[in-house]
């Protein structure tokens, strides 16, 4: 069986990645991409990658759907684990941003404060709770994931095989695995506490990453309904010389525009950090699930009704983007962050900063 | 800097050069004294209604009008992305900035790209120095969306050409100095070729400003009459028979700028002033956050089209598609801001007011997607523009 996915540390994402049937037949199937010959194969970014190199990548990931955790793995939990100071597993990895996980010192005793153990210098963790909708949890080396702890926010590394996981999927059929925490005890040698700001900055990346792959499954969109709307005829002419679908298909090129825009646009502030990375991710997140409703719709309003089977391609694109907008924030939950963050004095200055 | 094979659509995310930071400043501070000076500020579509030749001098003394024209024209020789933030800062401002506008943005580029030496030498000097400001004539009656048909003739006379005809919403021509005249030269088969453009004396005999009111009562627009208009051969301007060339040449400039999508931002700032007396739901600041990040979003790409212009590029593609998504936005930006904070749009309440700005911005926003081509137009290009990839 040929699988369709990649290895973050094989220089190339899969070209034909578009057999989703792969996707449910467990984690061997979330394997490594041996061929690596497809004709437009693009080079993964190397590990020292910039910020801007990783979301090209990942605009390209979620154009051809590549059914692997790579935002995940490239975007959110190897940066974090760097800055963090742990060690960096190879292969496939996930992420779980999880305040609601309850986690106690596993040795109160050697605390001198008592049970909570907040100044205990012995990190181990006891963790109980459910982290939720993991992304390609079953396919994961290591989640990363980060809580609070009594002393204040932690981050660190989970096995998925020590959890109980149940399958779960999006939209689109990607692994969206819950994991059950039956007092799980995570070693201190896995453990950091981390400052509020690296918490920020993983929701950042999250969204950001997610933002991505959502500007690459527009241009999908885009480039499939123009391949549509130009070989098929109705009428004698093929669609796209008609006024009214000229018209559709403009808005939908504008709303990909807009969000790979967005998405580009918030690279730099990113690694700087701060209230203009807040400003600049957000309004990317916010753009890219906003507009997914209108791209979606324009693509299959225009590809009449094959656009709705599997036999066309179309719904690798659409069903992912009405995933992703919700996932890692939706369009409400980052306007709400955005909007707290401007007032009429400010707002014009954080339009026009950008370090 | 990645590859840009992923999109057909691909406009490159521009980022500003260092000094127009310190030009940012610069500009800000200027607009903090004219706002000490009472100068009206503030307001939305102040690039079509802001009139006041005044302002636009000062503006011109430090600099800041034909500030991409070369230095020995008078200019400032300092590109299109300086420009850009000067024109977004004002915009912004809401600064009376119409009187030099169209000077600024179409004729200064237009003379020095397509100009004889003496035009250039006439004209652009007096442009930086915000003294000749200039209407656009292009429409007519019958020829709106399709602008190569038009009527007006320009016959040659023995030293130059006589020109005849109407002119329709002529912004400015009854305050403005000049008006760069689109007329047909040659009889064609193919309507685009035998136009021409000619630079016209607004108070040459001949000439009829005749006024046309906007729904709100102000007097922008005008029909614009040739009545046998004498201009002398130095006053045309490029090549007899380009004209339909130069004017879609222009378009790129026109259509892709900060005007596009910052009309009604001044609205916006009102709004946000008005919510700080009040409490606000979460609902009310989501709205807001959307449309902060579609402003957001139209900036960065308005932004990409400047840079690739500034790099000496023709994304007519992309110029289309700034512009229509950010002529979108200026109208739903005033619908939104009415559900958010719903207040009774009142043109006699007091000026500056939030009931005022609003009713301000509504009466003007049926121009926003029709002025510079209808946005069903633009559509058109972009579609064109993508199959032909
Ligand atoms: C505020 C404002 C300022 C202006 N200032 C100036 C100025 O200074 N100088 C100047 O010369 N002109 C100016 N104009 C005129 C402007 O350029 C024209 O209004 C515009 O080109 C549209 O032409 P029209 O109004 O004749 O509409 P029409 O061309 O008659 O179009 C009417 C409607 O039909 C649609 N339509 C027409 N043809 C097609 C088609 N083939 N496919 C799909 N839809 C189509 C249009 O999109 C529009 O919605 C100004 C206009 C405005 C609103």
């Amino acid at each position: 069986m040929n699988t369709h996915t990649i290895d973050t540390d094989t220089p190339v994402i899969s070209a034909d990645a578009y057999d989703t049937a792969a996707f449910f037949t467990g984690s061997e199937a979330i394997a490594v991409v041996t061929n690596t010959t497809a004709p437009d194969a693009v080079p993964l970014p190397s590990p020292d990658a910039s910020t801007a190199e990783l979301l090209f990548a990942a605009q390209e990931a979620g154009r051809r759907a590549v059914p692997a955790p790579f935002t995940e793995t490239a975007l959110v939990a190897r940066p974090l684990l760097r800055r963090a100071g742990l060690p960096v597993p190879d292969g496939p990895l996930s992420y779980a941003i999880a305040p609601e996980l309850t986690i106690r010192y596993a040795h109160p005793a050697a605390s001198p404060v008592g049970s909570a153990g907040c100044l205990g210098d012995d990190d181990t963790l006891l963790i109980t709770g459910t982290l939720h909708r993991v992304p390609w949890a079953r396919a994961a080396g290591a989640v990363v994931v980060l809580a609070t702890a009594p002393s204040g926010p932690v981050l660190f590394t989970l096995d998925p095989d020590r959890a109980a996981l149940t399958p779960g999927a999006n939209l689109a059929g990607e692994p969206r695995d819950d994991l059950h925490l039956a007092p799980l005890e995570i070693p201190a040698s896995r453990v950091r506490r981390i400052p509020r700001e690296l918490l920020e900055e993983a929701e950042h990346r999250a969204a950001l990453g997610r933002a991505a792959l959502m500007a690459g499954a527009a241009e999908r969109c885009v480039e499939l309904t123009v391949a549509h709307t130009t070989a098929r005829v109705q009428f004698g002419r093929p669609l796209s010389h008609f006024q009214a679908v000229k018209q559709e298909e403009a808005r939908l090129i504008e709303e990909a525009a807009l969000v790979r825009a967005a998405v580009q646009a918030a690279a730099t502030p990113l690694d700087t950090g701060g209230p203009a990375a807040h400003f600049a991710v957000a309004a990317a997140k916010t753009q890219a699930s906003a507009s997914a409703a209108e791209i979606a719709r324009i693509a299959h309003q225009l590809h009449g009704a094959i656009g709705i089977t599997q036999l066309n391609p179309l719904h690798l694109a659409t069903t992912r983007l009405w995933s992703w907008r919700d996932e890692d924030g939706d369009e409400t939950d980052w306007a709400l962050r955005l909007a707290r963050s401007v007032t009429a004095a400010t707002l014009w200055p954080a339009l026009t900063t950008k370090p | 800097m990645c590859p840009s094979t992923l999109s057909p659509i691909a406009i490159p995310d521009a980022a500003l050069p260092e000094s127009a930071r310190r030009l940012r400043t610069e500009v800000r501070a200027f607009l903090d004294e004219e706002r000490a000076r009472g100068t009206a500020l503030g307001r939305p579509d102040s690039w079509l209604a802001g009139w006041d030749p005044g302002f636009s001098r000062r503006l011109a003394e430090r600099g800041w009008v034909g500030m991409a024209l070369p230095t020995e024209y008078g200019g400032a020789g300092r590109g299109f992305l300086e420009r850009y933030v000067v024109i977004e800062e004002l915009l912004a401002a809401g600064a009376p900035v119409s009187a030099h506008w169209v000077s600024d943005r179409q004729a200064g580029p237009s003379v020095l790209q397509h100009g004889t030496e003496e035009q250039r030498r006439f004209f652009l000097p007096r442009i930086a120095a915000g003294q000749c400001f200039f209407s656009i004539g292009m429409s007519e009656k019958s020829s709106g969306s399709d602008l190569a048909s038009v009527h007006t003739r320009a016959e040659r006379t023995s030293d130059g050409w006589r020109l005849t005809g109407t002119k329709m919403w002529t912004g400015g021509a009854h305050v403005n100095d000049y008006a760069i005249v689109l007329a047909r030269t040659d009889e064609a088969e193919d309507k685009h070729t035998g136009l021409s453009q000619f630079i016209v004396d607004l108070r040459a005999p001949g000439v009829r400003i005749e006024p046309i009111r906007l729904m709100s009562g102000e007097h922008r627009f005008n029909a614009f009459h040739l009545d046998g208009v004498d201009v002398p051969d130095g006053m045309l301007l490029g090549r007899r028979g380009d004209g339909w060339k130069q004017v879609t040449g222009e378009l790129a400039f026109e259509r892709s700028g900060p005007e596009r999508y910052l009309s009604t931002f001044p609205l916006l700032v009102s709004l946000l002033s008005e919510l700080e007396h009040r409490s606000v739901t979460a609902g009310q600041l989501t709205q807001v956050g959307l449309l902060t990040a579609r402003l957001h979003s139209v900036r960065r790409l308005s932004l990409g089209v400047a840079a690739a212009l500034n790099a000496g590029a023709s994304p007519d593609t992309q110029a289309a598609l700034v512009k229509d998504l950010g002529t979108r936005l200026e109208g739903t930006l005033v619908d939104t801001v009415r559900s958010i904070l719903p207040t009774r749009a009142d043109p006699h309440a007091t000026p500056g007011s939030h009931a005022e700005l609003l009713a301000f911005a509504l009466l003007h926003s049926p121009g926003y997607t029709l002025r510079g081509g209808t946005n069903e137009i633009l559509r058109g290009i972009i579609t064109r523009g993508l199959e032909q990839r």
